[in-house]
């Protein structure tokens, strides 16, 4: 029954997706030679109760380590078919990721990530130094249930689903609930980068949210079909749990913090991205084995392999 | 509910099969016999047993694979708790997911049943929050995250297992109690061949193990409370036994772990995957990092870049709480865990403190046999002790007459004071990549005693029992 009415679902996801695509394809009116990017009014629905900091293992958890794949100046999410529409991005798990990436076209692609059922894309604006980009270690992508949501009932993200978290176009400091900036693993959480000690990386920590409207996989805004829960519950225009995703990227940055910029503009204006590329089985399963079970299925240990 | 859907590659086709027959959503058990499964061909040499029976909770008794299914995870899905799996020679290409208690996965030959990650799964056998789940005779390679994985259980067992190439650790217990792992071959990790961490009290025991060409051999986050490791040898690694602490993962401090009659040498291997603490920890054979109460007696230690063994401080930069005095000490992991972590406001300092080390045999470490230092607080109040050790070079200088035992030691602890701080400055060969790093050829490792004739062991009865007092220092083996 499960996998028939997975089959289901799948199909009815290919249908939405399809309308998402039209969504999307209305959206780019935005001209592609502009470079000038267009900022919907793009705050979340809610944000989490408070940060998601401390140490791991002692609510469930899978996580994905990747490495850094590529950059560009794309964003398929946002300027579908806009090869160098976007402000400069960093790409992460999938190696395909490009203005004409689709749901359909990262099932093709390679995965950076250490788990190799995840295909999905993960990215987040470049960060520069004197307006160089610096390549980032690596990102991590932790998978948990939602502040204080009953871990059993969490759902995987439907097959297809894409979102963003974090405003491109913040001009005031984001929470630090869902944007924040820390040193290594460390239970600070900054919304500017704090000065890292040597041999630390600066990571820049973004949270999605974690409830889904159980119907589209897209919106104009990219958020407006997910929300942040509170007090462990959904809100009923967003009823289905899903993973809270917490995306990490770390970049080798420590000390002086002088001449750092997001390429989406100042410091401020942190973000990512993500289409979901899994697995569905593989998605499921980690999403019933680990959370559901309540088990820790993998930790950071803030060490690197050196 | 808790129906498993994905085995590996080659099992989905079939699973997927099973899961639709599995229709009513209410059992993980299957109805199918297992001789309704198409896969069921070679049935050549087929050890025996008692056909299988069937209940509401799934199938009693013996399954055997690939006979009664084809895969282990078939198999695992079908079994009711107190089963035995019997596999045959052959290679498997599967991540094992398991969540039934009290299952014993046995393979009939520990060096031809062989799990195989091809560098595209991720764990060869992985034990998700079920209790007693017994794993014997077999091998797992080529893994992206790790070889034997037990988490959040109560109760388990790796015994007769070898692990081989894998992206983290070989054998992994973490957030489990009551085990046992036991004749273990682990290499080509780049964190720990071995590892057992958050848990206290721990209650397992680490015995008849060899750890090679790992980034460590032996690492334990938080982990201890009768916990031993035992009888065993660890070599060719970057660090030899690290058991350490740190507050980005729960339960620490580490400590109460015991370390008794182990062969640990020539660990400065520059060759291995490692990750950057096994990097630091470089040349050293027994290294506590910041853990308290542990006791290494009886080993034999030799040939090491630094020390043989040491008790040493972790600075933690970016701490997630602060450090637990000795107060806290007996805090039990379930109660850590319902404990709000306090900000330090800046880094804390894991020192060593108050761990016992005597009666070990020691030569040819070349900063120091024995060595014991902190990065700013006075060494002579941390506690540790060295008695009877044979050990040619101490830092401080005569650290046995120093602080020895349960007796009262005299002496100057700045004469040869050791410089730790200077580790963090080190180079060290870099990792290298554990898909592709130089390895010893898979040996033939010992198998299990009457693998097709011993009756289910689920792991209900562990640890084993360890007569301490009976080990003595090993024999020189190279």
């Amino acid at each position: 029954m499960r996998l028939a009415s997975a089959a289901a679902a799948v199909v009815m996801m290919l249908l939405v997706a399809c309308a998402g695509d039209g969504e999307r394809a209305g959206e780019s009116v935005a001209s592609p030679t502009s470079h000038v990017h267009q900022h919907h009014d793009d705050r979340s629905l809610g944000e989490p109760d408070r940060p998601v900091a401390g140490p791991q293992g002692a609510i469930p958890q899978f996580l994905v380590e990747c490495e850094y794949s590529h950059a560009a100046e794309d964003d398929p999410i946002v300027y579908p078919g806009e090869v160098g529409a976007s402000h400069l991005h960093v790409f992460f798990g999938n190696t395909t990721t490009d203005a004409d990436t689709t749901i359909e076209s990262l099932a093709e692609g390679d995965t950076t990530c250490d788990q190799r059922l995840d295909k999905a894309a993960y990215w987040a604006p470049a960060l520069l130094r004197d307006g160089e980009m610096i390549t980032p270690v690596k990102s991590t992508a932790y998978y948990r249930p939602g502040i204080d949501v009953d871990p059993t009932i969490v759902q995987p993200f439907p097959e297809g689903l894409v979102m963003i978290a974090g405003s491109a176009g913040a001009t005031e400091e984001q929470p630090v609930s869902i944007v924040a900036w820390t040193c290594g693993l460390g239970i600070e959480r900054a919304a500017a980068p704090p000065e890292c000690a040597p041999d630390r990386v600066l990571r820049l920590l973004v949270t999605f949210p974690d409830c889904w409207d159980g119907e589209h996989l897209d919106s104009d805004t990219h958020k407006a079909h997910v929300a942040y829960s509170s007090k462990g519950v959904c809100p009923g225009s967003h009823p289905v749990p899903v993973p809270q995703m917490q995306f990490s990227v770390e970049y080798p940055v420590s000390g002086n913090v002088d001449g750092l910029e997001l390429a989406s503009g100042g410091l401020l204006t942190g973000h990512a991205d993500f289409m979901n590329g899994w697995d569905a089985d593989k998605l499921a399963s980690e999403v019933e084995l680990c959370l559901h079970r309540e088990v820790v299925c993998g930790v950071t240990s803030g060490r690197k392999t050196g | 509910m808790q129906r498993r859907l994905l085995a590996g590659f080659t099992a989905a086709a079939l699973l997927f099969v099973a899961a639709c027959g599995d229709d009513d959503g209410t059992s993980s058990a299957t109805t199918a016999a297992p001789d309704t499964t198409a896969a069921a061909a070679d049935t050549t040499g087929a050890e025996t047993t008692a056909a299988p029976e069937t209940t509401a909770a799934g199938i009693d008794g013996t399954i055997t694979v690939p006979d009664d299914f084809a895969t282990i995870q078939e198999a695992v899905d079908a079994a009711a708790p107190g089963a035995l799996i019997l596999v045959k020679p052959g290679t498997y290409q599967e991540a094992v997911q398991v969540t039934t208690d009290e299952l014993t996965i046995r393979g009939l030959d520990r060096n031809e049943v062989i799990l195989d990650g091809n560098f595209e799964l991720d764990n060869g056998i992985r034990i998700l929050g079920a209790k007693g789940v017994a794993v014997e005779n077999m091998t797992a390679m080529n893994y992206t995250h790790n070889g034997f994985f037990w988490t959040g259980v109560d109760g388990y067992r790796g015994s007769y297992l070898t692990a081989y190439r894998t992206g983290d650790y070989g054998v992994y217990a973490f957030d489990s109690m009551n085990g046992q792992l036991e004749y273990i071959y682990a290499a080509g990790s780049p964190d720990a061949g071995v590892y057992i961490g958050e848990c206290y009290p721990c209650n397992a025991v680490v015995d008849h193990v060899v750890s090679e060409h790992n980034g460590l051999g032996y690492s334990g986050t938080n982990s201890g409370g009768n916990l031993l490791l035992v009888n065993s040898v660890w070599r060719f690694n970057r660090a030899g036994i690290v058991p350490n602490s740190g507050s980005y993962e729960l339960c620490y401090p580490n400590r109460e772990t015991t370390i008794v009659g182990n062969e640990v040498y020539s660990n400065n291997q520059p060759d291995t995957p490692a990750i950057d603490v096994a990097l630091l920890a470089m040349g050293n054979g027994i290294l506590v990092a910041g853990g308290v109460r542990n006791t290494i007696e009886r080993n034999l230690v030799y040939d090491h870049d630094k020390s043989g063994i040491g008790a040493v401080p972790f600075l933690e930069e970016d701490p997630n709480d602060s450090v637990p005095g000795p107060e806290e000490w007996d805090t039990t992991c379930a109660e850590q865990k319902q404990q709000a972590p306090v900000d330090p406001g800046g880094p804390i300092l894991w020192d060593s403190q108050q761990n016992r080390v005597q009666g070990n045999v020691l030569s040819d470490n070349r900063v120091a046999d024995l060595l014991v230092a902190s990065a700013g607080t006075d060494v002579s109040t941390l506690g540790n002790c060295f008695s009877g050790n044979e050990a040619a070079t101490t830092r401080p200088n005569n650290l046995q007459t120093l602080a020895p035992c349960d007796a009262v030691g005299s002496g100057d602890w700045k004469d040869g004071e050791y410089d730790i701080v200077s580790w963090l400055g080190e180079v060290h060969p870099p990792s290298v990549d554990w898909k592709t790093a130089t390895m010893p050829d898979l040996q033939p490792q010992d198998n299990m005693p009457d693998a097709a004739t011993a009756p289910a062991h689920p792991a209900t009865d562990v640890p084993f029992e360890v007569d301490l007092a009976a080990i003595v220092v090993p024999a020189k083996s190279s």
